[in-house]
């Protein structure tokens, strides 16, 4: 791995093209900070967020960057539950994904709350009747399972091992923990995933929410688009230092893992809707979605990013070994399946929420349909969490042993 | 900054034009005779500080179950039950606890509605607080915890009758309302978390320590209750098959706001002429 680092120090180091890169992402962090100080000092007032419409842009922040950080425990599972040894050689670039994603997730979060001082009341007044804090407790579990994931890879690092001589000792031990830390890792994710769908599917308030299949199409997006994000992560990488790190049939097996999770998520998809909107006419949920879509682009940002662009396309790119093979079609593919969580996340969000609710007992429509753009503080705030992500993993693949020889380790 | 909230300039106008209309309605409203007579009734009320007042432990055991009939009938869309509220609970002038719509029937004809928390017995905004801050007291109100609140707004989301406001900002001076509905009689939210209205639970645990009957002795009843010209509002026990509020349900047909959902709302409706349900 000090090869690693050499060849990456050779490769880049000096160069104006990474130096205008970081400037671009220290940049993006600054936005972020100064628009999050912005909404510490004057409160939520600023965002565009109202009573009739309080979640918005931040939680399709939260929503996606945790998606996206779904390769940490699925692939982990793939290589220290299912034993499939050669998943090992991506598992710690996936569990890295993780930890910037629900790092990520955590920042949007804290801005979002109105009262971030009290980030920490769930630990301790439970109510476990509700999603959110099975969900809160969830994460914060989880985040401790993927410090002890990503702690061997700290240790391991050229600099800790300057200050910290013993470091990979204490990582050896930690690493061997990795089964059963990947098993908690996967019974906390399996839960906390899928309840982020359930947050919005058991709301019987809102008739486009109100389904079972939202926990299940949740879960079954974020392993896609988690495993992909990942791999592409990988091959970006690769061709930065001009190396390959992965062999190419352990390329071609998570492809065909995300790209066939992918079109489980499809086949939901397509009966939720055939289910839901097809077959059935509940009339609240045909009114409410009638509304939806006479007045928001929502029926073409469903089917042509969501479902085109963000599933079907990348899945085909997955699925097809001369596609896949191409390092440009796999960066592809991953920036739509990104595209398409993002578009998704944002869909369900704002849908029920668009939709005024109808609870006067007479016909007058009491309530106009609702509108929501994000403020500037809300696009700088995530402009920010961007920048910190982009940071982390220029950071990251700089200076830790990401993808270590597979003999080092038993 | 209100040029990045894509408020056009017309709607701002119409915005605070709407906002002054009201406040001029209610200061004018407050001049005639009658109603400045149940307005005094109001101020004149003494309500001394209780212990555990507008907590659980208040309701403990009390084998009360409060509720409201509001009847459609009667109301006549006056706003005075909207700014009492306001006054009484210290709401914000750009937020409601207790809204009013003008709605109508399937033949055309227009009533009024008005609307405060339902305090429904299965509340989803109870069932989603990830930290307890909101909960269904033993006699059936649901209130707030602003200490435990962390306002996350998942409450907001899930109330199926948008009954929820969020403290979007902190603000001084007093209502805009107060001057002449009366006085705040509870604390100012902060900055942050998510508030409602309460039923005035103010009233009744102080009314009840003092040996008050609440939907009886106006001291122990809602603002919206007491100050209503056509008593349109009725308040009491549900529990108790002699108050005037079960009296009420017993002799009237009534429903409850989408009760298909399940929420088993404390708040019932006498439907208006023509209304089919």
């Amino acid at each position: 791995m000090t090869t690693v680092a050499g060849t990456l120090q050779k490769k880049i180091n000096r160069t104006p093209v990474l130096a205008s890169w970081l400037t671009l992402l220290f940049a993006m962090a600054g936005i972020g900070l100064v628009s999050g100080a912005l909404v510490f000092i004057n409160g939520l007032a600023i965002t565009n967020l109202t009573n009739r419409v309080p979640w918005g842009l931040w939680i399709t922040v939260d929503l996606s960057a945790i998606a996206l950080g779904a390769g940490a425990f699925s692939l982990s599972a793939i290589a220290y539950i299912f034993r499939v040894k050669s998943f090992r050689k991506i598992s710690r670039m996936a569990v890295y994904v993780g930890l910037v994603g629900y790092t990520s997730a955590m920042l949007a979060l804290l801005m979002d709350i109105g009262r971030p001082d009290r980030f920490w009341h769930p630990t301790v007044y439970w109510n476990i009747h509700s999603v959110l804090w099975e969900i809160t407790m969830c994460v914060i579990l989880y985040s401790s399972v993927l410090m002890v994931e990503f702690a061997p890879i700290l240790l391991e690092s050229k600099f800790m091992q300057r200050i910290f001589p013993r470091g990979p000792q204490i990582g050896h031990f930690l690493h061997s923990l990795t089964p059963v830390v990947a098993v908690i890792g996967l019974g906390l994710s399996l839960l906390h995933q899928s309840s982020l769908g359930a947050t919005y599917g058991v709301l019987v308030a809102r008739p486009i929410w109100f389904k079972p299949s939202m926990p299940v199409m949740f879960i079954t997006s974020a392993v896609a688009a988690g495993a992909t994000f990942t791999l592409a992560i990988t091959v970006i990488y690769e061709n930065l230092i001009r190396e390959r790190q992965i062999s190419v049939s352990l390329r071609n097996q998570v492809a065909a893992f995300a790209g066939l999770t992918m079109m489980a998520y499809l086949y939901l998809k397509l009966w939720d809707f055939l289910a839901t909107a097809y077959y059935s006419h509940l009339p609240s949920r045909v009114d409410d979605m009638h509304l939806l879509e006479s007045t928001t682009p929502y029926g073409t940002t469903f089917w042509w990013i969501e479902v085109l662009f963000g599933a079907l396309l990348p899945a085909v790119i997955l699925l097809t070994p001369r596609l896949r093979n191409v390092d440009m079609w796999l960066v592809v593919a991953m920036l739509m399946a990104v595209l398409g969580i993002i578009a998704n996340r944002w869909n369900v969000t704002l849908s029920g929420l668009i939709v005024p609710m109808d609870w006067s007992p007479g016909v007058a429509d009491l309530l106009p349909v609702n509108r929501y753009t994000p403020s500037l503080v809300e696009i700088g705030v995530s402009i920010g969490v961007l920048g910190y992500a982009l940071l982390m993993f220029t950071f990251g693949l700089r200076y830790l042993p990401m993808f270590p020889d597979e003999d080092e380790h038993h | 900054m209100s040029e990045e909230k894509f408020i056009t300039r017309r709607q701002f106008i119409q915005m605070m034009t709407g906002l002054g209309a009201s406040l001029a309605t209610a200061a004018a409203l407050s001049e005639v005779e009658v109603l400045r007579k149940l307005i005094e009734d109001e101020l004149a009320l003494e309500l001394p500080e209780v212990a555990h007042e507008g907590t659980h432990a208040a309701a403990e055991g009390s084998g009360h179950r409060w509720g409201m009939v509001i009847n459609l009938r009667t109301c006549i869309g006056c706003d005075y039950c909207v700014y009492a509220c306001q006054a009484v609970n210290d709401v914000p002038d750009d937020m409601r606890w207790n809204v009013h719509f003008i709605d109508e029937t399937a033949t055309g004809d227009v009533f009024h509605v008005t609307r405060p928390c339902l305090h429904c017995q299965d509340a989803p905004c109870v069932a989603v607080c990830p930290v307890g801050a909101t909960y269904v007291r033993d006699d059936g109100i649901v209130i707030m915890d602003y200490d435990k609140c962390i306002g996350c707004r998942y409450c907001q989301v899930a109330c199926p009758y948008g009954a929820r406001s969020f403290n979007w900002e902190s603000r001084e001076g007093p209502s805009g309302y107060q001057a002449v509905w009366g006085e705040a009689e509870v604390e100012r939210r902060p900055r942050g978390v998510a508030e409602k209205c309460t039923f005035c639970v103010q009233r009744i645990d102080r009314g009840l320590a003092q040996g008050l009957i609440p939907g009886l002795d106006r001291a122990a009843t809602p603002a919206c209750v007491n100050i209503c010209p056509v008593e349109a509002r009725t308040f009491g026990d549900l529990n108790d098959p002699n108050s005037r509020i079960s009296q009420v349900i017993r002799s009237n047909p009534t429903f409850r706001l989408r009760e298909e959902l399940g929420t088993e709302p404390n708040v019932y409706y006498i439907p208006p002429e023509g209304l089919t349900l």
